[in-house]
């Protein structure tokens, strides 16, 4: 085994993260979040975008993830509610989500050892995130410019994914970030 | 041990790399690239086990996974892996192997006579005392041995995607391999051989014009050229799954590039991966498996595969005898002996059961001086422990029976070769049943949708062209239909200079001078000692069905699941049943190929793996105060916190009193936690819930039952109104997903007008819960901005503010019926917040308490718990909960309807009650009866479904359900105990503790 | 192991990501308390069970968390169609069409 570890782990720190749901279609909804935070929400199903200091996430045909820098969650929330009118949901998850970055050479490896996803870039390019099975809990899976993965976990299956990934050092080699 | 029988020269083994192994406690030596078996078959070992039923002497018979006899138990001790088959087992240094034993082996041979098909069916249809006799048969059972301790090695899982998966990497896959990754597609080839190549590696004739093996070692670097393509070596495919998953189990070579197997010296990582590849298109190229011909006493060491001793004298430069007899019905076999005189050996005959063979392959045997044999069988082989002679008769040209007297020929080795099976396991792992040709004297696969293909030998290619032809056209053909390529080969296929072949002749039972059921016993599976007149007596008896026979009979039962026995047991079948083979059929091939280790299934999720532990914030807290675990779904929950010499129930004790009297703190941080808003939020949890949900006011909460359409409770909690259109639904907390899809599929499903989204939030909050008289000092202290006297924080209420400088939102409910705050601040903060809760409480010598706790205060209150004291049958009606059902709502709720039918309206259904027991704490689960000895049957009244001790009311208290339970109040009962005594028990009600409620109104 | 597309997702994912939810198209009754006990029973417990193609409803339990309909042969295992629920069926050859 070489001595640079295949595996490299960072836990990300506490992020400001909202729940977001609401109409695509619906222009107005779409402008007044973007007039709130300054993101564009991505409307093509499994990807994700960078803006500024936020980034937001698909989760599902009307539903978003929010990811602000910690501390700002609760005036966002305040001012998408004023700003939002008729159908839409905000919640602050900001304690559900723990946020890992995973790199070095052999992360793939990790991945396909942990979920039944396809994530060869091919399939799974930077700008490409995904909500998949990942050993035995769930992850939000998103697909870096640098080639590294971050990792969206819940919260109380945390230390589980962690254990489960520095696992994989007799294999791979492993590091924390 | 001297090697007598290895050759000078020759061979893929390398001659400067010796290794020094162990057999059954031999030292022996053999070279990097030998099998075991090879290795053995070089010392001329000619015994390699005994066999299962009748304890007979048994030799290696193939060379690959098809071994049926060579069966051993690699390793020692904790890593000691059983049943492996020796002809797969790459030698290292050190290797340590013994033969496989079933436990009572060799002790039934004088008895086997006894022990017909079918024996156990017979002896056990009307046998009285079968549970003594399955004593003693479950301890002869099985083959091989258990290792002595858990297994130290790893295992791990990979999975793949991939347009093309090549199953074998003979010249058909290879060629396949090639032409899909040529065309662009992501292909996984997987070879269950170290190396790719397959018959290849022992092909001494040209390929494309140079050597067999420098065109396999081409092929394989521009493959591996091709930075899409997966190449899996050591990697057995098997299993075929619905829609192409297929599982691959990888035996891992270490860093040198030597076996990791059972045994061998430390390696990084996992000892065998299991891949689980899906692809878009299946290339099955799985190559086929000589076929033995089944004559009297078959199974004697030095009968063998002839293309088992090719492989041996090309690849490994063994010898497995001295003087041949090949025993042949086609022309493949022919170069066996024509090489086998080139290595300085002698072929005392080729027996060729054809009347007339013609063609290349028999002249070039007359050429090399050999003499043929034609229109001949060997009937029988002769020997004690190993062959020493043939007995050679004429067979009649077209039925099989003998048209002359027997003759012997002296020979120590009878090659033999009864055809080609096509290896179809995978294919029928589809579900579709391959299809019998007389033309090929084989069973052919037959397609089953166009996600699944074949090449080669196992398509029933009989020519290294045809492979290689047949390979790269269903490579390329694959590759476009996912959408890479146009389907058209790249190149030509490699010239090789193959003679045509002649045609074959049927042969399957050699027949005897007497018939089988007379004769020395003919095999058919080696491995369960099934023999040709078991098949017959099976017949006899009426099995017609392939399927019934094999089970009768346990043909292709063993390990080796019918890779050498089956076609000729269907053949004998179907003559004992005088049709067809087609109309007779193949028995059902399913996964796996071969045994798969229970490691490989297991992968990682072993050990603290096995099932995901769930951790609340305050998780480090518990475990800094030495808490004892209780698992609450996957949630580490801490059951109770035992001081210095405590016991569980003293501490429990010390924890419900502290609750009742001074100040407690529980963790319910795993309770569910769903956000639910949107202007129709109140419509839709008037619907799913009994409770009414319309005019809630924003800052109260409401208690609800959650029934199934069929109105049973399926869970309970407190929802409370946030804001205008938002509310917080609690689920319980092995509930919450369950409630979460619950409330999805109505929404999405049935609802979708309605305004309204749900999120979960449960790991997005922590909860502290602060119970007893003192909670509301104790929070005061940490919390000044909400106003916690009685009357502006009421029962019920929520409120929103801040504890210990956190935004929080506290709950005035109670599960414990004393005043109680639940106090919510999001989880990255909840470890902070309890801090400073326990140390606002220092002063009040504040409790933490467990779930143990929390239910025996539960109890006293007579509060249900879902999933404890429900079953999954109980109506609202049946726990005495009506109060909490609001009927006439306007669109009414989930499972009311069921609420009117007869059988929910039964006086005598189970109720809801309390239960009390003198000083005993009842069971929980124990049965309650009226009479406590009458005679069966007793009718059932009902059962305990909670019981503690209570130390508030110093003694046990129970809850259950009874038959009519509410109307006996009073009445006795008995309670049935697992030691045969019966406890009387008096049914009162549920309420054991304040039942007017006054300690939560302070 | 099925692979299924989800149409929401808008890839092929495979089945670990999803639950079954039982037979698609059948609507709960406007009025329970309109029907006869016979009439609740039936839609309470009586179902399809086809041999061939069925009409089912599966959920992306970890994916997208979206329920949607699947045209599925239950002796081949093949996935014939997937649509969005409220979506009617594309045809009714099956046993439990709309
Ligand atoms: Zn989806």
């Amino acid at each position: 085994m070489s001595d640079r570890p295949g595996v490299v782990l960072r836990r990300e720190p506490a992020r400001g993260c909202l729940n977001l749901r609401g109409n695509p279609r619906d222009a107005g909804f779409r402008n007044a979040v973007a007039a709130v935070t300054g993101v564009e929400l991505p409307v093509e199903s499994c990807t994700w975008g960078p803006a500024g200091d936020a980034a937001v996430y698909w989760l599902g045909p009307d539903e978003w993830l929010l990811v602000l820098p910690a501390g700002r969650e609760a005036d966002v929330e305040r001012r998408l509610r004023e700003a939002l009118a008729g159908s839409f949901s905000v919640v602050d998850t900001s304690g559900t989500h723990c946020f890992l970055n995973l790199s070095g050479p052999a992360r793939g490896y990790v991945l396909q050892k942990s979920s039944p996803y396809d994530f060869h870039p091919r399939n799974f390019p930077a700008g490409r995130c995904v909500q998949t099975v990942f050993a035995k809990a769930s992850a939000l899976v998103a697909a870096n410019p640098d080639g590294s993965f971050d990792l969206v976990v819940r919260r109380s299956y945390a230390d589980y994914v962690r254990d489960w990934i520095a696992d994989a050092e007799e294999e791979y080699g492993f590091a924390r970030g | 041990m001297g090697t007598p029988r290895r050759l000078p020269s020759g061979g893929r083994i390398d001659r400067d790399r010796p290794i020094a192994f162990s057999f059954n406690r031999r030292e022996m030596r053999g070279f990097s690239g030998d099998t075991l078996a090879s290795a053995l078959l070089a010392h001329g070992v000619a015994t390699v086990a005994r066999s299962f039923k009748y304890g007979r002497p048994r030799g290696i018979v193939g060379h690959g996974v098809e071994e049926p006899n060579a069966i051993v138990d690699l390793g020692v001790g904790a890593a000691m892996t059983p049943n492996v088959r020796a002809t797969e087992i790459e030698l290292f240094a050190g290797l340590e192997a013994r033969t496989s034993r079933a436990p009572w082996q060799g002790a039934v041979g004088p008895l086997a006579r006894y022990l017909p098909a079918g024996f156990y069916y017979k002896m056990f249809l009307h046998a009285r005392g079968f549970r003594t006799w399955e004593r003693f048969l479950r301890a002869t059972a099985g083959l091989g041995g258990v290792p002595e301790g858990p297994d130290p090695d790893t295992y791990d899982h990979l999975n793949h995607h991939c347009d093309v998966l090549v199953v074998g990497a003979g010249p058909a896959g290879l060629a396949a391999a090639l032409e899909a990754c040529r065309a662009g597609a992501r292909v996984v080839l997987a070879d269950e051989q170290a190396e790719f190549g397959g018959s290849l590696l022992a092909e001494t004739g040209p390929v494309d014009g140079e050597h067999a093996s420098s065109w396999v070692a081409r092929t394989v670097a521009e493959l591996e050229s091709h930075p899409d393509a997966v190449l899996l070596a050591r990697s057995t495919v098997s299993g075929l799954y619905d829609h192409n998953f297929v599982t691959v189990v990888e035996r891992r070579p270490d860093a040198a590039g030597a076996p990791d197997v059972a045994g061998a010296p430390d390696v990084a990582g996992a000892r065998e991966r299991l891949h689980r590849v899906r692809a878009g298109q299946v290339v099955l190229a799985t190559g086929a498996i000589e076929r033995p011909l089944v004559f009297a006493n078959n199974d004697l060491p030095g009968v063998m595969l002839a293309s088992s001793v090719f492989t041996y004298l090309h690849r490994y430069a063994v010898v497995p005898g001295e003087r041949m007899v090949l025993c042949t019905t086609n022309d493949s076999a022919y170069r066996t002996a024509i090489d086998w005189v080139g290595a300085g050996r002698e072929v005392a005959a080729i027996v060729d059961a054809r009347p007339e063979p013609s063609g290349a392959a028999m002249q070039a045997a007359t050429r090399a001086g050999i003499e043929v044999i034609h229109g001949h069988a060997v009937i029988e082989a002769r020997g004690r422990k190993r062959v020493r002679e043939a007995v050679v008769a004429p067979l009649h040209g077209e039925d099989d029976r003998l048209t002359g007297p027997p003759r012997r020929i002296g020979c120590d080795l009878i090659a033999c070769s009864g055809g080609w099976t096509p290896t179809l396991h995978l294919a029928a792992q589809t579900g579709v049943k391959p299809r019998w040709s007389d033309e090929a004297i084989a069973f052919l696969p037959v397609p089953a949708g166009d996600a699944v293909t074949w090449a080669g030998s196992a398509g029933g290619a009989r020519s290294l062209p045809a492979c290689l032809q047949t390979g790269a056209a269903a490579g390329a053909m694959a590759a476009s239909r996912t959408g890479h390529g146009e389907g058209r080969v790249s190149a030509e296929p490699p010239e090789t200079d193959e003679p045509p072949e002649t045609p074959s002749r049927a042969l399957f039972l050699v027949p005897h001078q007497r018939p089988p059921s007379r004769a020395p016993k003919q095999f058919v599976d080696l491995q369960l000692d099934v023999t040709a007149a078991d098949i017959e007596l099976a017949a006899r008896e009426g099995y017609e069905s392939v399927e019934h026979v094999k089970r009768y009979t346990a043909l292709g039962f063993g390990t080796e699941q019918g890779k050498l026995g089956n076609v000729n047991g269907v053949a004998i079948l179907a003559r004992a049943l005088g049709q067809d083979i087609a109309a007779t059929g193949t028995t059902m091939f399913r996964p796996s190929y071969t045994p798969v280790t229970f490691g490989a299934v297991a992968g990682r999720d072993v050990g603290g793996f096995f099932d995901p532990e769930r951790r609340t914030p305050m998780h480090g807290w518990h475990e800094e105060q030495g808490a004892e675990w209780e698992d609450v779904g996957r949630w580490k929950r801490p059951r109770y916190y035992p001081k210095a010499g405590e016991g569980m129930q003293d501490a429990v004790n010390r924890e419900c009193l502290a609750a009742r009297d001074g100040v407690a703190i529980l963790d319910a941080s795993t309770l569910g936690k769903i956000d639910i808003q949107g202007a129709d939020a109140h419509v839709f949890l008037d619907r799913i819930y009994t409770t009414g949900f319309r005019r809630l006011g924003v800052g109260r909460c409401r208690y609800g039952l959650m029934l199934h359409e069929d109105g049973t409770i399926f869970d309970d909690g407190v929802t409370a109104r946030i804001a205008g259109h938002r509310y917080l639904m609690h689920t319980t907390t092995g509930n919450a997903e369950a409630v979460f899809d619950w409330l999805e599929l109505w929404r999405q499903t049935e609802w979708p007008d309605l305004d309204v989204y749900c999120t979960s939030v449960t790991d997005h909050w922590a909860t502290a819960a602060l119970v007893g008289p003192k909670s509301r000092e104790v929070l005061g202290r940490v919390c000044d901005d909400i106003d916690l006297s009685r009357d502006a924080f009421r029962f019920m209420d929520v409120r929103e503010g801040h504890v210990a400088g956190v935004p929080a939102r506290v709950f005035r409910i109670s599960f414990s019926g004393e005043l109680s705050f639940e106090v919510n601040v999001p989880a990255h903060r909840g470890r902070e917040v309890w801090d400073a809760l326990i140390e606002a409480g220092a002063e009040f010598d504040i409790t933490p308490y467990g779930t143990e706790a929390m239910h025996v205060l539960r109890a006293e209150k007579g509060f249900i718990i879902v999933g404890q004291d429900t079953d999954g049958s109980m109506t609202p009606a049946d726990m005495g909960m009506d109060w909490a059902v609001r009927r006439n709502k306007p669109f009414g709720f989930l499972g009311e309807r069921s609420l009117s039918l007869p059988d929910h309206l039964r006086e005598d259904r189970l109720q809801f009650v309390g239960l009390a027991s003198g000083d005993a704490v009842l069971p929980e689960g124990a049965p309650l009866v009226e009479v406590p000895d009458g005679a069966p049957p007793i009718p059932n009244q009902g059962f305990v479904s909670s019981a503690y001790h209570s130390a508030r009311l110093s003694r046990p208290i129970a809850l259950g359900l009874v038959r009519g339970g509410r109307t006996r109040l009073g009445e006795i009962l008995h309670c049935a105990l697992a030691d045969g005594r019966n406890l009387p028990v008096t049914i009162v009600d549920p309420v054991f503790y304040d039942p007017d409620g006054k300690a939560q109104d302070v | 192991m099925l692979r299924i597309r989800c149409p929401y997702c808008e890839e092929a994912r495979s089945e670990e990501e999803f639950a079954y939810a039982g037979e698609a198209h059948i609507r709960r009754p406007e009025d329970p308390e309109a029907l006869s006990d016979r009439e609740w029973g039936e839609y309470l417990h009586f179902r399809t069970n086809a041999r061939g193609p069925h009409r089912e409803m599966w959920v992306h339990a970890a994916g997208c968390r979206r329920y949607f309909n699947v045209l599925r042969d239950t002796v081949s295992y093949e996935i014939l169609d997937v649509y969005p629920i409220g979506k009617a069926p594309s045809d009714d050859s099956t046993g439990n069409g709309a």
